[in-house]
Protein backbone atom coordinates (compact mmCIF):
# COMPACT_ATOMS: atom_id res chain seq x y z
CA UNK A 1 0.00 0.00 0.00
CA UNK A 2 1.34 3.43 -0.91
CA UNK A 3 2.21 5.62 2.06
CA UNK A 4 0.61 9.05 2.39
CA UNK A 5 2.74 12.18 2.51
CA UNK A 6 2.15 12.34 6.27
CA UNK A 7 3.37 8.75 6.66
CA UNK A 8 6.53 9.49 4.71
CA UNK A 9 7.14 12.64 6.75
CA UNK A 10 6.77 10.58 9.94
CA UNK A 11 9.43 8.16 8.66
CA UNK A 12 11.78 11.04 7.93
CA UNK A 13 11.17 12.46 11.40
CA UNK A 14 11.55 9.24 13.35
CA UNK A 15 14.21 7.35 11.39
CA UNK A 16 15.77 10.16 9.34
CA UNK A 17 14.78 7.91 6.44
CA UNK A 18 16.21 9.57 3.35
CA UNK A 19 14.51 7.03 1.07
CA UNK A 20 11.17 8.22 2.42
CA UNK A 21 12.21 11.80 1.74
CA UNK A 22 13.28 10.75 -1.74
CA UNK A 23 9.77 9.48 -2.35
CA UNK A 24 8.37 12.84 -1.23
CA UNK A 25 10.72 14.59 -3.65
CA UNK A 26 9.66 12.26 -6.49
CA UNK A 27 5.99 12.98 -5.77
CA UNK A 28 6.27 16.74 -5.63
CA UNK A 29 9.24 17.61 -7.86
CA UNK A 30 7.13 18.22 -10.94
CA UNK A 31 4.73 20.69 -9.33
CA UNK A 32 7.45 22.52 -7.39
CA UNK A 33 9.75 22.77 -10.42
CA UNK A 34 6.79 23.79 -12.58
CA UNK A 35 5.79 26.54 -10.17
CA UNK A 36 9.34 27.85 -9.98
CA UNK A 37 9.72 27.77 -13.76
CA UNK A 38 6.65 30.00 -14.01
CA UNK A 39 7.86 32.31 -11.26
CA UNK A 40 11.29 32.65 -12.87
CA UNK A 41 9.65 33.25 -16.25
CA UNK A 42 10.94 30.09 -17.81
CA UNK A 43 14.51 30.10 -16.51
CA UNK A 44 14.76 26.32 -16.20
CA UNK A 45 18.26 26.16 -14.74
CA UNK A 46 17.50 28.74 -12.07
CA UNK A 47 14.13 27.14 -11.30
CA UNK A 48 15.74 23.73 -10.82
CA UNK A 49 18.46 25.17 -8.59
CA UNK A 50 15.80 26.86 -6.47
CA UNK A 51 13.72 23.68 -6.37
CA UNK A 52 16.76 21.73 -5.19
CA UNK A 53 17.42 24.34 -2.52
CA UNK A 54 13.76 24.21 -1.46
CA UNK A 55 13.77 20.44 -1.02
CA UNK A 56 17.04 20.47 0.92
CA UNK A 57 15.66 23.23 3.13
CA UNK A 58 12.46 21.23 3.61
CA UNK A 59 14.50 18.23 4.76
CA UNK A 60 16.55 20.26 7.20
CA UNK A 61 13.45 21.95 8.65
CA UNK A 62 11.04 19.04 8.47
CA UNK A 63 10.48 19.24 12.22
CA UNK A 64 8.81 22.57 11.50
CA UNK A 65 6.10 20.80 9.49
CA UNK A 66 3.32 20.31 12.01
CA UNK A 67 0.78 18.80 9.66
CA UNK A 68 -1.64 21.72 9.96
CA UNK A 69 -1.51 22.18 6.19
CA UNK A 70 -0.87 19.72 3.39
CA UNK A 71 2.77 18.82 2.83
CA UNK A 72 2.58 20.27 -0.68
CA UNK A 73 1.35 23.63 0.69
CA UNK A 74 4.25 23.71 3.13
CA UNK A 75 6.61 22.84 0.30
CA UNK A 76 5.21 25.57 -1.98
CA UNK A 77 5.80 28.05 0.80
CA UNK A 78 9.45 27.06 1.11
CA UNK A 79 9.88 27.13 -2.67
CA UNK A 80 8.27 30.57 -2.87
CA UNK A 81 10.54 31.85 -0.09
CA UNK A 82 13.59 30.47 -1.93
CA UNK A 83 12.46 32.29 -5.07
CA UNK A 84 11.90 35.58 -3.23
CA UNK A 85 15.21 35.41 -1.42
CA UNK A 86 16.99 34.72 -4.69
CA UNK A 87 15.15 37.56 -6.41
CA UNK A 88 16.10 39.88 -3.58
CA UNK A 89 19.70 38.75 -3.83
CA UNK A 90 19.65 39.51 -7.53
CA UNK A 91 17.96 42.85 -6.84
CA UNK A 92 15.43 42.19 -9.54
CA UNK A 93 12.35 41.29 -7.57
CA UNK A 94 9.97 40.46 -10.38
CA UNK A 95 6.91 42.64 -10.37
CA UNK A 96 8.74 45.90 -9.72
CA UNK A 97 9.94 46.25 -13.26
CA UNK A 98 6.83 45.15 -15.08
CA UNK A 99 6.77 48.01 -17.57
CA UNK A 100 10.35 47.38 -18.60
CA UNK A 101 9.64 43.65 -18.90
CA UNK A 102 6.63 44.28 -21.10
CA UNK A 103 8.57 46.71 -23.28
CA UNK A 104 11.27 44.10 -23.78
CA UNK A 105 8.81 41.58 -25.14
CA UNK A 106 8.70 41.48 -28.90
CA UNK A 107 5.20 40.46 -30.02
CA UNK A 108 6.71 38.93 -33.17
CA UNK A 109 8.57 36.32 -31.13
CA UNK A 110 5.48 35.07 -29.29
CA UNK A 111 4.39 31.62 -30.41
CA UNK A 112 0.90 31.65 -31.90
CA UNK A 113 -0.15 28.57 -29.91
CA UNK A 114 -2.54 28.99 -26.99
CA UNK A 115 -0.14 27.42 -24.53
CA UNK A 116 2.56 29.87 -25.41
CA UNK A 117 0.15 32.78 -25.33
CA UNK A 118 -1.03 31.64 -21.94
CA UNK A 119 2.52 31.33 -20.62
CA UNK A 120 3.35 34.72 -22.05
CA UNK A 121 0.25 36.29 -20.52
CA UNK A 122 1.16 34.69 -17.18
CA UNK A 123 4.68 36.03 -17.33
CA UNK A 124 3.31 39.53 -17.79
CA UNK A 125 1.36 39.39 -14.53
CA UNK A 126 2.94 41.06 -11.52
CA UNK A 127 4.55 38.57 -9.15
CA UNK A 128 1.86 38.75 -6.46
CA UNK A 129 -0.91 38.02 -8.98
CA UNK A 130 1.10 35.42 -10.89
CA UNK A 131 1.98 33.43 -7.78
CA UNK A 132 -1.63 33.49 -6.53
CA UNK A 133 -3.00 32.42 -9.94
CA UNK A 134 -0.39 29.67 -10.28
CA UNK A 135 -1.09 28.21 -6.87
CA UNK A 136 -4.89 28.45 -6.98
CA UNK A 137 -5.74 27.94 -10.65
CA UNK A 138 -2.89 25.78 -11.85
CA UNK A 139 -1.90 23.78 -8.77
CA UNK A 140 -5.41 23.55 -7.33
CA UNK A 141 -4.74 25.05 -3.91
CA UNK A 142 -7.65 26.60 -2.06
CA UNK A 143 -7.44 30.32 -1.31
CA UNK A 144 -6.73 29.45 2.30
CA UNK A 145 -3.87 27.11 1.37
CA UNK A 146 -2.42 29.67 -1.02
CA UNK A 147 -2.56 32.29 1.75
CA UNK A 148 -0.52 29.95 3.95
CA UNK A 149 1.94 29.18 1.17
CA UNK A 150 2.46 32.82 0.26
CA UNK A 151 2.21 34.04 3.85
CA UNK A 152 -0.28 36.78 2.99
CA UNK A 153 -3.85 37.43 4.18
CA UNK A 154 -6.68 35.40 2.69
CA UNK A 155 -8.41 38.51 1.30
CA UNK A 156 -5.24 39.52 -0.53
CA UNK A 157 -5.03 36.12 -2.17
CA UNK A 158 -8.63 36.37 -3.34
CA UNK A 159 -8.04 39.83 -4.77
CA UNK A 160 -4.82 38.76 -6.50
CA UNK A 161 -6.45 35.69 -8.05
CA UNK A 162 -9.40 37.76 -9.23
CA UNK A 163 -7.22 40.46 -10.77
CA UNK A 164 -4.82 37.94 -12.30
CA UNK A 165 -7.69 35.96 -13.82
CA UNK A 166 -9.25 39.12 -15.26
CA UNK A 167 -5.98 40.12 -16.91
CA UNK A 168 -5.45 36.63 -18.32
CA UNK A 169 -9.00 36.51 -19.65
CA UNK A 170 -8.56 39.88 -21.29
CA UNK A 171 -5.26 38.86 -22.89
CA UNK A 172 -6.62 35.51 -24.05
CA UNK A 173 -10.07 36.74 -25.06
CA UNK A 174 -9.48 35.77 -28.66
CA UNK A 175 -8.85 32.13 -27.68
CA UNK A 176 -11.91 31.88 -25.45
CA UNK A 177 -14.31 32.68 -28.26
CA UNK B 1 -19.52 32.83 -22.57
CA UNK B 2 -20.57 33.44 -18.99
CA UNK B 3 -18.24 34.21 -16.10
CA UNK B 4 -18.09 30.73 -14.54
CA UNK B 5 -17.55 28.94 -17.86
CA UNK B 6 -14.82 31.39 -18.74
CA UNK B 7 -13.17 30.85 -15.38
CA UNK B 8 -13.33 27.07 -15.70
CA UNK B 9 -11.91 27.27 -19.21
CA UNK B 10 -9.03 29.40 -18.01
CA UNK B 11 -8.26 27.12 -15.05
CA UNK B 12 -8.38 24.06 -17.29
CA UNK B 13 -6.04 25.63 -19.79
CA UNK B 14 -3.67 26.68 -17.03
CA UNK B 15 -3.56 23.12 -15.71
CA UNK B 16 -3.06 21.72 -19.20
CA UNK B 17 -0.25 24.20 -19.78
CA UNK B 18 1.70 22.73 -16.86
CA UNK B 19 2.77 19.30 -18.12
CA UNK B 20 4.37 16.72 -15.83
CA UNK B 21 8.11 17.37 -15.54
CA UNK B 22 10.14 14.15 -15.73
CA UNK B 23 12.44 13.55 -12.78
CA UNK B 24 15.59 13.07 -14.93
CA UNK B 25 17.87 12.61 -11.93
CA UNK B 26 16.47 15.57 -9.99
CA UNK B 27 15.58 13.46 -6.93
CA UNK B 28 19.04 11.87 -6.93
CA UNK B 29 20.65 15.31 -7.00
CA UNK B 30 18.52 16.46 -4.07
CA UNK B 31 19.36 13.33 -2.06
CA UNK B 32 23.07 13.94 -2.67
CA UNK B 33 22.71 17.39 -1.14
CA UNK B 34 21.06 16.18 2.06
CA UNK B 35 23.12 16.15 5.25
CA UNK B 36 24.21 12.67 6.32
CA UNK B 37 21.78 11.08 8.77
CA UNK B 38 22.95 10.82 12.34
CA UNK B 39 24.33 7.38 13.13
CA UNK B 40 22.77 5.29 15.87
CA UNK B 41 25.98 5.48 17.93
CA UNK B 42 25.76 9.28 18.06
CA UNK B 43 22.73 9.07 20.32
CA UNK B 44 24.72 7.07 22.88
CA UNK B 45 27.80 9.29 22.71
CA UNK B 46 26.88 11.65 25.62
CA UNK B 47 26.01 8.69 27.85
CA UNK B 48 29.30 6.98 27.02
CA UNK B 49 31.23 10.19 27.76
CA UNK B 50 29.52 10.71 31.12
CA UNK B 51 30.03 7.04 32.04
CA UNK B 52 33.72 7.12 31.15
CA UNK B 53 34.20 10.34 33.13
CA UNK B 54 32.51 8.84 36.18
CA UNK B 55 34.63 5.69 35.90
CA UNK B 56 37.85 7.70 35.56
CA UNK B 57 36.92 9.84 38.58
CA UNK B 58 36.17 6.77 40.68
CA UNK B 59 39.49 5.17 39.67
CA UNK B 60 41.42 8.34 40.48
CA UNK B 61 39.73 8.55 43.87
CA UNK B 62 40.58 4.97 44.74
CA UNK B 63 44.15 5.10 43.42
CA UNK B 64 44.97 8.35 45.21
CA UNK B 65 44.60 7.07 48.73
CA UNK B 66 40.94 7.89 49.15
CA UNK B 67 41.26 11.29 47.57
CA UNK B 68 43.56 12.62 50.26
CA UNK B 69 45.08 15.03 47.77
CA UNK B 70 41.68 16.70 47.42
CA UNK B 71 41.65 17.56 51.12
CA UNK B 72 45.21 18.87 50.87
CA UNK B 73 44.39 21.04 47.87
CA UNK B 74 41.23 22.37 49.50
CA UNK B 75 43.25 23.35 52.51
CA UNK B 76 45.71 25.15 50.24
CA UNK B 77 42.84 26.99 48.63
CA UNK B 78 41.81 28.48 51.98
CA UNK B 79 45.23 30.05 52.29
CA UNK B 80 45.02 31.91 48.95
CA UNK B 81 44.55 35.72 49.41
CA UNK B 82 40.96 36.92 48.91
CA UNK B 83 42.02 39.36 46.20
CA UNK B 84 43.31 36.48 44.09
CA UNK B 85 40.04 34.61 44.44
CA UNK B 86 38.07 37.71 43.40
CA UNK B 87 40.36 38.28 40.42
CA UNK B 88 40.08 34.65 39.39
CA UNK B 89 36.26 34.73 39.62
CA UNK B 90 36.15 37.98 37.60
CA UNK B 91 38.45 36.60 34.90
CA UNK B 92 36.44 33.38 34.69
CA UNK B 93 33.20 35.33 34.38
CA UNK B 94 34.59 37.49 31.59
CA UNK B 95 35.93 34.46 29.76
CA UNK B 96 32.53 32.73 29.90
CA UNK B 97 30.79 35.93 28.78
CA UNK B 98 33.19 36.34 25.82
CA UNK B 99 32.54 32.73 24.85
CA UNK B 100 28.78 33.31 25.01
CA UNK B 101 28.98 36.46 22.88
CA UNK B 102 31.14 34.68 20.32
CA UNK B 103 28.74 31.71 20.18
CA UNK B 104 25.72 34.02 19.81
CA UNK B 105 27.39 36.01 17.03
CA UNK B 106 28.41 32.93 15.06
CA UNK B 107 24.92 31.44 15.52
CA UNK B 108 23.18 34.61 14.32
CA UNK B 109 25.45 34.90 11.26
CA UNK B 110 24.72 31.22 10.51
CA UNK B 111 20.94 31.86 10.71
CA UNK B 112 21.24 34.98 8.52
CA UNK B 113 23.19 33.06 5.88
Amino acid sequence: MELTDAGLVARVLVDEDQHAFGELVRRHQSSVRGLLRQLTRGDIALADDLAQEAFVRAYKNIRGFRGEAKFSTWLYRIAYNCFREDARRRKELVGINEEQWQAEQDPQTVDPGLRHDLMHALSLLPLHERSAVLLCCQNGLSHDEAARALDIPLGTVKTNVLRGREKLKKTLAVWAQ
Amino acid sequence: MNEQVEQDWLDRKLQEAAPYIEDDGFTARVLQQLPAPRQAGQFLRPFILVGMSALASALTYVLSDGGRFILVEMFRLTTIPTLWVVAFALASGMLVMAGGIFAAMSKSSHIQS
